[in-house]
């Protein structure tokens, strides 16, 4: 079964992240890296992104005519996606547990940062939708 | 330039689109297919992926011991992955007409959903802020 684990954060956590320390930086991402390899050498792994900052999202409606009309405004609350795994396991069960050693990621002065990881299974194809 | 394109949606939305006709949603799903052709036929596609129902979403923290703690409780408010296509194209501005492409697929009595695509770039070709 396919799950994508989400890592979601509000423009005021993307502008907290960003005035980390390097070295805290460096340990958080020193530790994705390894994660990455983990998930690698154990085979479930399938596929990770980083996404660009809130500041560059837009949100993009057909007009009338077809053509794009886009908005960057958004509400203070609104979840941004800052990255992803997209994983390949047995159950949810395990699906959890990955989300877990994500969520627990060193933030400031290596405390984990416990953030909140969104866990979803990703259908395999059309037929999964029923149709 | 890679970027994914988010089709979200709250658990109202995820619900009127269950009670659409059978048809209605054939033809949604036909013209979704129909984009994803022509993605891969201009070389612009890279993946794409429907997600499960927002009732099986769970946030997963880790305790200090490592052991996951589940919760399924959302605020009402909450936009949920639906789906997602990579797509690598020239500019911004392709990536907005592939979006308001997905935006335009049909919805019940063949109406443009007008549906809001969410349009991000990835971080290794982002500029940095």
């Amino acid at each position: 079964m396919k799950y994508i684990l989400m890592m979601n954060a509000t423009k005021a956590e993307f502008d907290v992240y960003a005035k980390w320390s390097k070295e805290d930086l460096q340990r958080n991402v020193g530790f994705m890296r390894a994660f990455s390899k983990e998930l690698k050498d154990s085979g479930v792994f399938v596929a990770t992104e980083g996404l660009g900052w809130p500041n560059e999202a837009r949100i993009v409606r057909a007009g009338k005519d077809g053509e794009p009309i886009t908005d960057g405004v958004f509400a203070e609350s609104k979840e941004f996606l800052a990255g992803y795994w997209v994983i390949d396991v047995e159950g949810p069960e395990q699906a959890y547990k990955i989300a877990a050693r994500a969520s627990a990621a060193p933030g400031p002065g290596g405390t984990p940062a416990r953030m909140p990881i969104e866990v979803r299974q990703v259908l395999s194809g059309f037929a999964d939708l029923g149709l | 330039m890679k970027y994914i394109l988010l089709m979200t949606g709250t658990k109202a939305g995820v619900g009127t689109y269950q009670a659409w006709t059978n048809g209605d949603r054939n033809t949604h799903m036909a013209a979704l297919l129909k984009i994803n052709k022509e993605l891969s036929d201009s070389g612009e596609f890279i993946a794409t992926e429907g997600l499960a129902g927002p009732d099986e979403a769970r946030v997963v923290r880790g305790r200090n011991n490592g052991v996951p703690v589940t919760d399924g409780v959302f605020a009402e408010s909450k936009e949920f992955l639906l789906g997602y296509w990579i797509i690598d194209v020239e500019t911004p501005d392709r990536a907005y007409a592939i979006a308001s492409l997905i935006s335009a697929a049909p919805g019940p009595g063949g109406v443009p959903t007008n549906m809001p695509i969410e349009v991000r770039q990835f971080a290794s070709h982002a500029p940095k802020s």
